[in-house]
């Protein structure tokens, strides 16, 4: 567990939390690398992953935003209100540009959408916001 | 016998019961650092007065289950640096099914059972960032064996075993294990004002012929705390004397 380290960039430290908990190498992972698809991250995987980068980058984490878990939940939300659904993603996971919106929803059937750059985004989001 | 442990501080809930402060008491002769949880200003100067050192040997933290806010700073605070947890905190309310009253139920179970899982998630989290955490759970021979009125104390214990049971079934694969004892008669607390009622009743239905004494279940927990009984998890073991193996 890598905590209070200082890293060049919030990817370097995303790369390390998930090398630590997964055992896998670095060049595995890239920011367009799927968590859960190419890495196989389970359940406790996530859970310790949102208690590194809340130890590493110390910023709140909220664990069901950051892993993108309730997406399909939103989704139904959004149906059934008869909104936008990239528009009421946006207004509910904030972090996640627009246009990374559009992508997740035209790729919803491949399996869980989370990407390191999800995870960047999300970190990247909380330090502007607590600025 | 001296027990080996890998941690120090140890966080007892509900820890203004004796068995609490006989537990604060061993684990302090072993050289570990216990904290009790008080949940108001007489709790705190009880445990006071009980235990030597403070801040050196000990400390205690406020924790009201009937205080969301309480709860909330608790939940704080035990994300850092607690390397064992016991949880001996349970509300008593007794009371027949049909004839509770279904607000005073529902604030009972909110207590006893919701706040429980919101505190044990919390530190589960804290001891994941060092993959490290042993955890004691305190229940009852009356979550499997219930007097008519413990209906709803049995169900909240059973509830918070599963809780444990899972925790335990979860995170043992990051070092955080758990074990849930079922005490049955004590000579302490609750226990004691039956066992005052019912002194010869008590002594027949027990085959060790004795209720057990604070003191050895505070061993007994210590023991399940050590590194000796790491190999213990996800499990409920009794603690009765042999009392639920007859009729």
């Amino acid at each position: 567990m890598q905590e209070n380290k200082k890293y060049v960039s919030v990817f370097d430290g995303v790369r390390n939390a998930l090398m630590d908990i997964l055992d896998i190498d670095a060049d595995q992972i890239t920011p367009e690398t799927y968590v859960i698809r190419e890495l196989g991250a389970e359940s406790i995987d996530l859970l310790e992953l949102a208690v590194t980068l809340n130890a590493v980058f110390n910023v709140p984490i909220q664990h069901d935003d950051i892993l993108l878990l309730r997406l399909r939940s939103f989704l139904r939300e959004a149906e059934e209100e008869g909104l936008d659904s990239a528009a009421y993603i946006a207004a509910k996971l904030p972090f996640l540009p627009l246009e990374r919106i559009r992508e997740i929803l035209l790729d919803l059937d491949s399996g869980p959408a989370i990407k390191v750059s999800d995870l960047i985004s999300y970190i990247q989001w909380r330090h502007r916001i607590t600025a | 016998m001296m027990l080996e442990f890998s941690g120090r501080r140890v966080l007892i809930v509900g820890g203004t019961c004796e068995l609490a402060i006989r537990l604060a008491e061993s684990a302090i002769r072993q050289n570990l650092f216990p904290i009790l949880t008080y949940r108001n200003n007489d709790g705190n100067n009880r445990i006071r007065k009980q235990l030597p050192g403070t801040g050196t040997q000990f400390d205690t933290v406020r924790l009201d289950f009937s205080d969301p806010a309480s709860v909330e700073a608790f939940c704080e605070y035990v994300k850092n640096d607690v390397d064992y947890w016991v949880d001996f905190a349970h509300g008593n309310f007794e009371a027949l099914i049909a004839a509770a009253d279904p607000g005073a139920v529902r604030q009972y179970f909110i207590e006893n059972i919701s706040m429980r899982a919101q505190i044990l998630g919390s530190a589960a989290r804290g001891m994941l960032t060092r993959k490290q955490g042993r955890m004691v759970y305190i229940s009852s021979t009356a979550a499997f064996r219930p007097n008519p009125g413990q209906g709803f104390y049995a169900a909240a214990k059973l509830a918070s075993e599963a809780l444990y049971k899972n925790l335990g079934l979860e995170m043992a694969g990051r070092g955080i294990t758990t074990v849930i004892l079922r005490p049955g008669y004590i000579d302490a607390g609750r226990g004691k004002t039956y066992l005052d009622a019912h002194p010869q009743t008590v002594r027949n239905t027990m085959p060790i012929g004795r209720p057990l004494t604070s003191r050895e279940v505070a061993e007994t927990i210590l023991f399940y705390l050590s590194d000796h009984a790491r190999s213990f998890n996800a499990v409920e073991i009794t603690l009765d004397g042999g009392l639920s193996a007859g009729k």
